[in-house]
């Protein structure tokens, strides 16, 4: 039954329903910026917080301390946090002869810490007893059933048996487990770190690590095998099952016992879950491993860890901790208490010294001394937090004369508050955040211009392009607009000399064309520098070389060391101009037609048989005539028999060359299927004129840049340089994908330079004169510099503009570095902006530098609309701006594509930010000093971690405090509020995030001059007025 | 009474306050139940040397056997401090085990006061270490390593003081217990080798005793009371009582010389 294949159907559904609230982690090599808590964003967001909070022990807010800075700072809304205090207390429906509201206030603004705490044994009677000064009433016995139930219900619901284990007997079965899988994904999922890899990879997880497994894990399987009588035994899913029926686990609750057990390592598990659905990527397609593999591995280590450490002394199937539980409850209690982490510090010495004895008078007399004195200790403990609370609010009077029914309400109320205490700060700060970004706002149209800007340019998004798009609109005539960095055409694309395709778009679209990177200039020997490089690293990585290497060079090690401490920005630029010049390329964008496809085809096969040729019978390049290699080719694809001029200059017989033509056929794959395959995957190269088309006109259309084109449109990519930095990517475009975004800018350029893409775009409406050229450029964000790219392809009478646009590019790149680095380093007021400059510079060049840039942190707000909006405004980096003219988007067509892509991008980025600011240590990935890469994929704190998933310290986290503040988005949207409003109702993921409460949106109808806000599942509506003082907008963020 | 029942009588006396097993456990007894701070105090500075006087006072060497039972006595609860989490049993624990090992300095030692010194050199970071405990006991209820812990973080100025006086008590380099050791163990290597070797085991012991209370009380996440840390002066007072016993111990060394 075990090994049959619905069972296994079973278990994979299982385990992938399982696997469902842990979030995808991509490699980070193009870092992806996520929601932690994605698998929960059908629920509201404070009850998918709270879920979360639970799996993963995380904390989903901020502390309260933090908040009160905030609002010291003027970042929370005093009046809206009041309000929704009220809210609470009338939901609450209680009739106390008190001022519950303004008591809460009190303890919100000017306490930090909690006025109630958890109570195992003390009752709202005791408290009131403590209260009044009177004697705790005696109490009956414990009663065993109830004192069992209640240890089942917290330890026997889903809970992996090994942290029952633990948390009965003090083992630490958990810990030694999670290391060993640790150990075991290491090895199997490495990518090319390990000097020695793991055999039989190619197996898939499981059986690969079980060939390598110990003879302890070997000998738990063959047992469970025997025990079973099945046969079918090493495949992953009747391990499984195995395991959890040897575990005596109740079916229905193994699909809870699997996320439990997922939740542990959710990093590793997020990275193989999101692995085993990406067909594309090359490590997977070369070692296959899943989430059911790596169940099947934990499953089986923890059963043989269990079975190890617990010596059959210590019971661990559910079966027997129920037995345990119900013989011994008294006993089970205090083990619980004692090391669960929950001890009565004041009795931990007899607590150890009963459950070590285990002399059941002994632990009878223990308990009910422990009962008493933590009951009597928490009920005066409580009684305490209460008074001084109250005292605090000058209610303490009204506390005292509380009934024990009156006082056992408001102990109530205040827990229930407690949990809801972070939301109600959250919303204040972003009532705040939305009432001073809604002063700034402008519905004032752009006014008419007499002649075009000198220049457009079209940036990503990204928070960072805010600044640099201020500075540029300040200094000089320019536009500018807000497009997603990959300027909506999703391209698959083959960097020059890599094999592999780099998908530059948001993860959730998957793109069906693919674009080459060809160069003119031959194949290139690498440069002595990088060979020298390559053989001191593999020197390094040897056995036995490091030893007699660190003598021998390590020197040049040291030299190294130094240039790159002291002297970091003189020392690299000397390193760079010894590196070989990158070759000039171009972009393949272009359909290939059937014949030309034919002839690529055609020229491969022919390639391939020359090379066949010369290895396999060793002949010159000149015996191998163009005659010979036709009739090869001919034969192998069963177009002609015999290859005569072949057979006489080998010398073969004709069996000897029915051999040969064989062999091209298998093993060279010179076959008509195969060549089908290739017209195929040509068949993905490059856009028709089409499709090229109708990707310019969607971007320009999207972003209302239709008229008025200037003789520069630049399209400006952004990535990061960073040295010693394994979370590069994490800076560069998400949009696209987590790569710098001038593939992208180059291909759009190409596209919409092309005379017959233009003559397309005149038959649509939108006419793009000849002089205007679209022009790539990089924006580089660590360093602020704007660089342009593919001048050569400009045409002559463009180039004595150049000057002007590189100075203007300059200027602003300046200004923006003296307008961020004051933020970045702790001492740097307002420089000049050269210098400000040369710092950023530095800055990215430092390999002790653990901050080169604040990224995306700060992050806020999401704005849907025209420049004119928010030209009036500084937004500090903080807001993510996609130009929008609604005037162009009758059937809101453009603003969907806008709601499905970058919208949803960004709320990832800001839910990435959220929780790795809130719980740094659950769902960041703590401080980067002590991370380590693991596989060439992740980090790992330490030598042995999790994967750490999310952001580390250093990009959330300014000395310990916030320095992004953690709200959800605010989205803004300028459209009529019909428009807008079904827009986001067409688009289901994101009707889903404005319901759920996961993104906050407002909508600002410049048709009527009102603004709405979507709150507690309906609109609120409001006329906007500008410039209008903080105020004017309370109503509608607080009513 | 004949002098063999006196000196019997005599050994038995000194194996209560130079703690020799089973009798080392009045002392333990008494210092775990004893709460005033002062009282426990001078139980660690008297204890050892009513048990010097008392040795002192029985004319005759003390049988080897003795002296092993004294350096086996110290293993034992070296060993027991390993496992323990509570710190006022950890300290009395430590406390034993150093004081047994005074058999053997006793019998090597050529008389006078020195002994009486290297007593009060191992007394004097245990006389710390109980105003820590007084000091803990009040701000979390208990000295229970794991139960109370993560001190680094909040009670910094206490953990740093706390884990230079642990080191003192776990005879470190610089402190006089650290002195006093090497010197025993240098004049025992001459006259019973055999527990001059044993006595390096128990000192080895001392530092795992010593590691893991530490890495209960000081490291790791902190606990959720956290308590008030110590004053400026009491910290500058506590460094400067450490800084005169790293002075002793260097006078100490100069004796070694």
């Amino acid at each position: 039954m075990t090994g049959s294949l619905g069972q296994k159907l079973r278990i994979r559904a299982m385990v992938y329903v399982a696997g469902k609230p842990v979030p995808f982690f991509w490699p980070m090599r193009a870092f992806i910026h996520h929601n932690p808590l994605h698998g929960f964003e059908h629920l509201a967001f404070d009850e998918a917080v709270a879920t979360g909070m639970r799996l993963f022990h995380a904390s989903g807010f901020l502390p309260r301390a933090t908040y009160q800075q905030y609002l010291a700072d003027g970042r929370v809304d005093r009046r809206a946090l009041e309000r929704d205090v009220q809210r609470f207390v009338d939901s609450q429906q209680l009739s106390l002869p008190t001022d519950l509201a303004s008591w809460l206030v009190t303890e919100l603004l000017e306490h930090d810490g909690q006025a109630v705490e958890r109570m195992t044994f003390a009752s709202p009677e005791d408290v009131h007893s403590a209260l009044s000064g009177s004697p705790l009433t005696e109490i009956a016995d414990a009663d065993p059933e109830a004192l069992g139930a209640g240890l089942r219900k917290e330890l026997l619901c889903g809970q992996p048996t090994y942290e029952v284990a633990d948390a009965l007997f003090g083992t630490t079965i958990g810990t030694e487990l999670d290391e060993r899988v640790i150990k075991a994904c290491l090895d199997f999922f490495d990518e090319g770190q390990s000097v020695w890899s793991m055999p039989n990879r190619e197996r898939g997880f499981f059986r690969a690590w079980l060939d390598v497994a110990g003879r302890d894990v070997r000998k738990t399987l063959r047992e469970l095998l025997r025990q079973e009588s099945t046969e079918s035994g090493d495949d992953p899913e009747t391990v499984i099952t195995l395991v959890l029926t040897a575990l005596q686990v109740p079916e229905e609750q193994w699909v809870a016992y699997l996320t439990r057990e997922l939740a542990r390592l959710h990093g590793w598990v997020g990275f193989i879950r999101w692995r085993s659905t990406a067909g594309h990527y090359y490590w997977q397609r070369l070692y296959p491993g899943d989430l059911v593999d790596y169940v099947a591995v934990r499953m089986l280590l923890a059963l043989t860890l269990l079975r190890k450490r617990t010596q059959s002394a210590i019971p661990y199937t559910v079966g027997g901790v129920m037995e345990a539980i119900r013989s011994n409850p008294r006993e089970m209690y205090l083990r619980r208490e004692f090391y669960g982490n929950d001890t009565f510090v004041q009795m931990a010495h007899d607590l150890e010294d009963a459950v070590l004895r285990r002399n059941g008078a002994r632990i009878d007399r223990v308990f009910v001394e422990y009962r008493d004195r933590k009951r009597k200790f928490e009920a005066e403990r409580q009684a305490e937090l209460l008074l001084e609370s109250a005292q605090r609010a000058g209610c303490a009077d009204a506390l005292r004369r509380l009934s024990p029914e009156e006082l056992s309400s408001l102990l109530a109320a205040l827990q229930a508050f407690q949990k809801q205490e972070g939301k109600i700060w959250l919303k204040a700060m972003e009532a705040r955040a939305m009432s001073s970004l809604l002063q700034g706002l402008s519905l004032q149209p752009e006014p008419p211009r007499e002649r075009r800007p000198f220049a457009k340019a079209l940036f990503c998004i990204d928070t960072r392009s805010e600044r640099i798009r201020r500075h540029l609109e300040s200094i000089g005539d320019y536009q500018t607009y807000g497009i997603a960095g990959f300027f909506g055409v999703p391209v698959s694309f083959m960097e020059l000399g890599k094999g592999s395709e780099n998908h530059l778009c948001p993860v959730i679209l998957t793109p069906k064309n693919l674009v080459m990177e060809m160069t003119y200039a031959g194949i290139q020997d690498a440069a002595a520098l990088t060979a020298l490089e390559k053989a001191l690293h593999e020197l390094k990585e040897s056995v036995l070389t490091p030893f007699v290497t660190v003598e021998a060079i390590g020197i040049l090690f040291g030299f190294d060391m130094v240039g790159k401490t002291l002297l970091p920005a003189t020392y690299n630029r000397w390193r760079k101009r010894l590196r070989e010049e990158r070759p000039a390329s171009h972009l393949m964008l272009d359909k290939l037609t059937r014949g030309q496809a034919d002839s690529v085809v055609r020229a491969v096969q022919r390639a391939v048989i020359v090379k066949a040729v010369e290895q396999e019978f060793r002949l010159e390049p000149e015996q191998i005539s163009d005659f010979m290699v036709r009739e090869l080719r001919e034969a192998a694809l069963a177009r002609q028999t015999g290859c005569p001029e072949f057979a006489a200059i080998t010398g073969l017989d004709e069996d000897g060359v029915n051999t040969f033509i064989h062999r091209l056929r298998d093993a060279y794959r010179i076959n008509q299927s195969f060549a089908q395959l290739q017209l195929e995957r040509l068949g993905r190269i490059g856009f028709t004129p089409d499709e090229q088309a109708r990707f310019v006109a969607q971007a320009l259309l999207s972003i209302g840049l239709t008229n008025e084109f200037s003789r520069f449109i630049l399209l400006v990519g952004h990535g990061s340089s960073s040295e010693n930095n394994p979370y590069e990517s994490a800076l560069d475009c998400g949009a696209c994908g987590g790569s710098h975004g001038l593939v992208s800018a180059r291909v759009l350029a190409q596209m919409a330079n092309k005379p017959e893409v233009r003559r397309r775009l005149r038959a649509q409406g939108i006419d793009i004169p000849d002089d205007a050229r679209f022009v790539p450029a990089l924006h580089n964000t660590t360093t602020d510099e704007l660089r342009l790219h593919d001048l050569a392809l400009l045409p002559p009478k463009h180039l004595i503009y150049l000057d002007r646009l590189r100075k203007g590019l300059t200027a602003a790149s300046r200004l923006c570095a003296q307008e961020r680095l004051p933020s970045l380093q702790e001492h740097a007021r307002m420089q000049d902006p050269a210098v400000a400059f040369r710092r950023a510079r530095r800055n990215a060049m430092d390999w002790s530098q653990v901050r080169p840039e604040w990224g995306l942190s700060g992050n806020a707000y999401f704005i849907i609309g025209r420049r004119s909006l928010t030209r009036s405004e500084t937004l500090d980096g903080r807001a993510f701006l996609h130009s929008y003219d609604y005037r162009l988007d009758p059937n809101r067509r453009l603003l969907e594509n806008i709601l499905t892509g970058p919208l949803v991008v960004g709320q990832w980025i800001n839910m990435e930010h959220y929780f790795s600011t809130v719980d740094n240590e659950r769902f960041g990935s703590g401080s980067k000093v002590y991370h380590n890469v693991a596989g060439r994929f992740g980090v790992m704190t330490g030598n042995l971690s999790d994967l750490r998933t999310g952001l580390p310290s250093q990009t959330v986290l300014d000395r310990g405090q916030p320095y992004h503040q953690p709200m959800r988005l605010i989205t803004v949207i300028e459209a009529p509020f019909a428009q807008a409003e079904n827009a986001v109702e067409d688009v289901v993921a994101v009707k889903q995030l404005v319901r759920n409460g996961w993104i906050r949106l407002l909508i600002i109808d410049p048709e009527t001059s009102t603004v709405c806000l979507y709150d507690k599942g309906e609109w609120r509506k409001q006329a906007f007025v500008e410039g209008a003082e903080e105020t004017v907008f309370q109503e509608l963020l607080s009513p | 009474m004949s002098s063999l029942d006196m000196s019997s009588f005599g050994y038995i006396l000194a194996a209560i306050f130079l703690p020799l097993f089973p009798a080392s456990m009045l002392f333990n007894w008494l210092f775990f139940r004893i709460g005033n701070v002062w009282l426990r105090s001078g139980l660690l500075l008297v204890w050892p040397q009513l048990g010097l006087w008392l040795l002192a006072a029985v004319t005759e060497e003390p049988p080897v056997g003795l002296i092993y039972w004294g350096v086996l006595t110290a293993g034992l609860y070296a060993f027991r401090a390993c496992a323990l989490r509570d710190f006022r049993l950890w300290t009395a624990h430590m406390a034993t085990s150093s004081w047994a090992l005074l058999w053997l300095a006793a019998a090597v030692n050529e008389g006078g006061y020195e002994v009486n010194l290297q007593a009060a050199a191992f007394s004097a970071p245990f006389v710390l270490l109980a105003w820590f405990i007084f000091r803990i006991e009040s701000s979390f209820g208990a000295a229970y390593a794991g139960a109370v812990g993560g001190l680094a973080l909040t009670v910094p100025r206490l953990a740093g003081v706390l884990v230079m006086t642990v080191l003192a008590a776990v005879a470190t380099p610089l402190f006089p217990g650290f002195f006093v050791l090497l010197q025993t163990i240098t004049q025992a290597l001459m006259v019973v080798p055999g527990a001059a070797v044993m006595v390096l085991g128990v000192w080895l012991l001392w530092a795992w005793a010593g590691t893991r209370i530490l890495q209960g009380l000081v490291f790791g996440p902190a606990s959720s009371e956290p308590g008030a840390d110590l004053a400026g002066v009491t910290t500058g007072l506590l460094g400067s009582v450490l800084l005169v016993l790293v002075i002793a111990g260097i006078a100490f060394a100069e004796g070694l010389a």
